[in-house]
């Protein structure tokens, strides 16, 4: 996928052994038992991808990277459940939320539109005036193809 | 002293209070912070959708502050982490080349490597210099106490940022606070995230995050929660009320930012430093400090 530069072998899935540290330093596993990083990996790995992409626990992770700083194989967990996230909107599983940024995003090429009431706040401290930067990510997203 | 001035897309909307304080801030320390209005995005809400799109939208920026010849200092801890990573994946030869083929289709003439990448914080840090700091202090701040809150990105991948600090017990943002006079003090959730990043996709596990934060500071004796991203400041501040009244709490907790700290004890005035756009009132600790 995407010319082959990123994928789940690239971020060291295959060198799991589902120690399970990452998810016992997982603040969001603290807190909600169910979510485990290390099942994501186990599942991506024995191939149930479509269950991990089509679930909601890749959207739960804050992308904190405290399992990919603890994971003693170097696996680079929290760029794996990233990687599945790109897959899942790929694949037309995409929350309310991302679906809201992207359209932003491709509208004004910013994650939070730059309005008039915002310059004129930023006027009053005298702060630059700033513009909108449109075309740029619809560009970009055609040329990945991530428009699609 | 000129650098690239990475402001990205939070900060000018949702962070005024953080943008002022940081350009007068730099001014009084003799920082020279360019605006490039070319910027975009850094990547990070692209990586959700599509991982080669966000990389190519870093390397663009990347590449401009190249072409200026500038390295970039930046002041949120997102944006830091994503163009930090970039810039690590690009050292892959195979991946810039193909990179810099999209570069050039979008005009910018290519990316070689050669851009440093900072947050202000680790820039003081390691370049500006504690010592250098501490002689234009004119006003310590002896009289306050803060709780240091880092931010997950501050500090990780530690790969990405040569592990300038530690991952998992970060130090230099409280050296650099403890320089002005003030104290610090360590308390037990420090490294707890701020969950914002998961506001719109767990809403309920991102306020239960803020909210257990809060609850830990608001126990201390502390004048104010210090931090140097403006995402976090969204999750602990901008919603503070409404944290407290999704878990049944109430919270009245300033939250400061670093720019606006240094800044008092260089002797800048509040006005200079946003705190009118604090939305929890940070009055108390003016007066605190007293008539200059
Ligand atoms: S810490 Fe690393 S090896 Fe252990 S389960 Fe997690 S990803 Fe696998
Ligand atoms: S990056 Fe995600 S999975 Fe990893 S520790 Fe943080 S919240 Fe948990």
């Amino acid at each position: 996928m995407q010319n082959g530069f990123f994928d789940f072998e690239k971020e060291g899935l295959k060198y799991c052994y589902y120690c399970g540290k990452c998810s016992s330093g997982c603040e969001v596993n603290r807190l909600e038992s169910s979510f485990q990083p290390h099942r994501i990996l186990y599942l991506l790995n024995i191939g149930m991808t479509d269950s991990v992409i089509g679930g909601d626990d890749i959207w739960k992770c804050t992308t904190c990277f405290t399992c990919s700083e603890r994971c003693p194989q170097g696996v680079k967990v929290t760029e794996i459940i990233w990687f599945a996230r790109t897959m899942a909107v790929k694949s037309g599983h995409l929350p309310e939320l991302i679906m809201h940024q992207k359209e932003t995003l491709l509208r004004t090429g910013r994650l939070h539109h730059i309005s008039h009431i915002d310059n004129n706040k930023r006027g009053k401290v005298k702060l630059p005036q700033l513009t909108d930067a449109s075309s740029l990510i619809s560009e970009i997203f055609k040329m990945t193809k991530g428009d699609e | 002293m000129r650098y690239a001035f990475y402001i990205g897309c939070t900060v000018p909307v949702k962070a005024l209070k953080y943008e002022v304080s940081t350009r007068n801030l730099a001014k009084g320390l003799g920082i020279e912070l360019v605006d490039i209005p070319e910027f975009g995005c850094c990547g990070y809400p692209v990586k959700s959708m599509d991982m080669f799109a966000a990389l190519l939208m870093s390397a663009r920026n990347l590449a401009l502050a190249e072409e200026k010849g500038m390295d970039i200092i930046g002041i949120c801890i997102g944006c830091m982490a994503t163009l930090s990573e970039a810039k690590k994946y690009l050292e892959d030869d195979n991946l810039r080349n193909t990179i810099n083929q999209k570069l050039r289709e979008l005009g910018i003439r290519e990316y070689t490597g050669k851009v440093n990448i900072k947050h202000l914080a680790r820039f003081l840090y390691e370049d500006y210099g504690l010592s250098s700091i501490k002689e234009k202090i004119i006003k310590p701040l002896e009289s306050l106490k803060f709780g240091v809150h880092y931010g997950c990105h501050y500090m990780k991948p530690g790969h990405a940022y040569d592990y300038f600090d530690n991952p998992s017990k970060p130090v230099t943002l409280d050296i650099l606070t403890d320089i002005t006079g003030a104290k610090t003090i360590d308390y037990q959730n420090k490294n707890q995230c701020c969950g914002l990043t998961i506001m719109g996709t767990a809403k309920d596990l991102s306020f239960r995050l803020a909210s257990e934060k809060l609850v830990c500071l608001s126990g201390i004796d502390i004048d104010a929660m210090l931090l140097a991203c403006p995402s976090c400041c969204i999750a602990y501040e901008n919603n503070q009320r409404l944290v407290g009244e999704k878990t049944g709490k109430k919270f009245n907790l300033p939250v400061l930012y670093f720019t606006q700290v240094i800044g008092l004890a260089i002797g800048l005035d509040e006005k200079d430093l946003g705190f009118e756009f604090n939305r929890v009132r940070a009055d108390r600790i003016i007066e605190k400090l007293g008539p200059y």
